[in-house]
């Protein structure tokens, strides 16, 4: 039976985590939500910001957190470009299922890339501030992972008021609620689409930045995380951002609860379970989403 | 084009093809050449294996390299452990995956598109998983080895046998892929690549269809995979479980063409040599990932429906003027030859 201490320790460091999957899985929600795009290169989009966080420290020695004043920019930039000069182009009828190619083929693009900018050597951020951590309740809990989480927070929270409180966010939701009554109303979807594109890729800077902190990556280090995000917003019920956030939560608090047992590995399949599970009793998602069935 | 010289031009190709494929091991000019042409047939069978869920039904599946890695496994595992024969372990191995493919496939196709994709991918990574941390039954990250069929043979007679062994196996799955094609399961399938909710409301039992055939090509992967095993010797989960395989697959089916019969054949010919010319160019960097990214990005936007229709498309446009005989116009085609007819009176 493993100590309270242990138990308490974990439930922080689950809450932690999730809310960075949440963050992680933001984007993925939106592109689905927008054009019903399955974003195969997200978390390479993620590892990516996290190489440029590593190289901005390593070769000009600012604070990783610094390289988001490029990245940010930079990844809405791509966004906008990828839905305007590559999603938008393909049929229709097809797109659900082509565009997980295009996202699988921009993957592998990136993950070469980066391959073969950076070589498939470990990298990882040594920082002043790394091994810092602050006690709480008998709890240590690292200066980073708090820095990561508080990214997290900042970003959705911003997220969520962009689309609660601007004109954007309202043709925005408009778009991911019904496209056509959307055009009809005199929304430019095609526009909107762009910038929820963007959006959803800056989201992926912003992810990537803080996973950077006190990750070690290396360029194939997307495929690990394409699992547990997939799995987040299928539970969560695909479309649904408020879903993922709490799908995202929970998975979190599991994983880091089910380490104590069962070791790292092991308690990884949390999520695989979490989607079966999902897709045998529940389809659309545990949490809100009504897309989800039909697509 | 009448039907009896159609058969005819068919049969000759047929027997073009054939013989082609059957030459190869004596024309190949060393072991290393047989081995990348094994290698290819290799993906020719996986991809049309791949092609009877993605081409009938529109399923993109991106986890067959998992089915085909469970076949391999599921081989090694049956011959060193329980001591079957090699050949009798490698078909019993498609057998368990066919059984295993019924609960995955009732889980994955209650979902449509995207959920469906998503979920393909968690079961290569959690086979990947499973397979790398299990090591005591896997033997993990240190490799499998399986023993040989053939163990009096030398090297480049070992290439031959399986050679052969492999090209038999494609032969078969064309087989069965033409009949499902011409069938009546076939054409439900077909109605529910094109509107499933239609279908199913024409009284299509679109659930067990589509289980039926996810099955099928289950087990022709996991044979693919058993054979591979047989042949390679040496299993890895990294290699095994990876979703590049899956994603290999897609690219040939599609560069091919999935309505097509040779559709994933021809893709696997060019695909596949491809990647043996981009790893010998490139070597160890990870340049092949960018090559075979740009091949897949260019496909899905320019050619989506895949090189043998529209070679076809081109063949009946040159032929277009030499036409006497009816036949098939879509409705744009006839609209803009009435125009040209009206502006030229």
């Amino acid at each position: 039976m493993p100590s309270g201490g242990l138990v308490f320790q974990s439930v922080i460091l689950g809450l932690l985590l999730g809310g960075l999957y949440a963050l992680l899985a933001a984007g993925l929600t939106l592109y689905f939500g927008i054009m019903r795009v399955v974003m195969i290169a997200h978390s390479a989009f993620l590892i990516l910001a996290a190489y440029l966080a590593w190289w901005s420290h390593e070769r000009l020695g600012t604070d990783p957190l610094l390289s988001m004043i490029v990245t940010v920019p930079l990844f809405f930039g791509a966004g906008v470009l990828f839905q305007r000069l590559l999603l938008s182009r393909l049929r229709p009828i097809t797109l659900t299922m082509m565009s997980v190619l295009l996202t699988f083929a921009v993957a592998l693009i990136i993950e070469g890339l980066l391959g073969y900018a950076f070589t498939g050597t470990q990298r990882r951020i040594q920082l002043s501030y790394g091994s810092a951590s602050i006690g709480l309740f008998g709890a240590r809990i690292a200066v980073v992972k708090l820095i990561a989480f508080g990214l997290a927070v900042v970003a959705l929270g911003g997220l969520y008021l962009l689309m609660k409180r601007t004109t954007f966010g309202w043709a925005l939701r408009a778009t991911i609620q019904h496209g056509d009554a959307a055009r009809l109303v005199g929304i430019d979807t095609d526009r909107v689409a762009g910038y929820g594109f963007g959006l959803g890729l800056a989201t992926a800077a912003v992810g990537g930045t803080a996973l950077s902190l006190d990750t070690t990556i290396y360029p194939s280090l997307h495929w690990h995380w394409i699992g547990p995000l997939m799995a987040i917003i299928v539970v969560g019920g695909l479309g649904s951002v408020p879903g993922a956030a709490a799908a995202a939560v929970l998975l979190g608090l599991m994983q880091s609860l089910l380490q104590i047992p069962m070791g790292t590995t092991w308690a990884q399949t949390i999520f695989y379970l979490a989607l079966f599970a999902t897709l045998a009793f529940r389809p659309q998602g545990f949490f809100g989403g009504r897309l989800a069935q039909r697509f | 084009m009448p039907s009896a010289s159609r058969r005819v031009l068919t049969g000759l190709g047929l027997a073009a093809l054939a013989a082609a494929v059957l030459s190869f091991p004596s024309l190949a000019p060393n072991p290393y050449i047989l081995s990348a042409g094994i290698v290819v047939l290799n993906f020719a069978v996986l991809s049309t294996s791949w092609n009877f869920v993605g081409g009938f039904t529109g399923y993109i599946s991106l986890g067959h390299g998992a089915l085909a890695g469970l076949g391999g496994y599921g081989t090694a595992l049956l011959v060193t452990r329980a001591g079957l024969p090699s050949f009798v372990a490698c078909a019993v191995a498609a057998l368990l995956v066919a059984a295993l493919a019924v609960p995955i496939g009732l889980a994955a196709l209650r979902v449509r598109g995207a959920s469906f994709v998503i979920v393909s991918i968690a079961l290569v990574l959690i086979l990947l998983l499973v397979f790398q941390s299990w090591a005591a039954v896997t033997g993990g990250s240190r490799g499998l080895v399986v023993p040989r069929p053939f163990p009096g043979l030398l090297r480049p007679e070992h290439h031959r046998v399986f050679y052969y062994l492999f090209a038999a196996l494609l032969a078969l799955a064309l087989l069965a892929w033409w009949l499902i094609d011409r069938s009546r399961f076939g054409l439900g399938l077909k109605a529910i690549r094109e509107d499933e909710d239609k279908a199913e409301a024409l009284g299509t039992p679109t659930l067990a269809y589509k289980l039926i055939v996810f099955v099928i090509s289950a087990g022709f992967t996991a044979l693919a995979g058993g054979l591979y095993a047989l042949w390679f010797g040496d299993l890895d989960p990294v290699f095994q479980f990876s979703i590049l395989t899956g994603c290999y697959l897609v690219l040939m089916a599609l560069l091919g063409g999935v309505r097509n019969l040779f559709g994933p054949f021809t893709g696997a010919l060019i695909v596949g040599v491809a990647l043996e010319y981009f790893k010998g160019r490139f070597g160890n960097t990870p340049l092949h990932l960018v090559a075979t990214g740009l091949l897949l990005g260019l496909v899905v936007m320019f050619m989506p429906d895949g090189i043998l229709p529209a070679l076809g498309g081109l063949w009946r446009r040159l032929r277009r003027n030499q036409q006497s005989s009816i036949r098939e116009v879509t409705a744009a085609e006839l609209r803009d030859e009435r125009e040209r007819e009206g502006a030229g009176r």
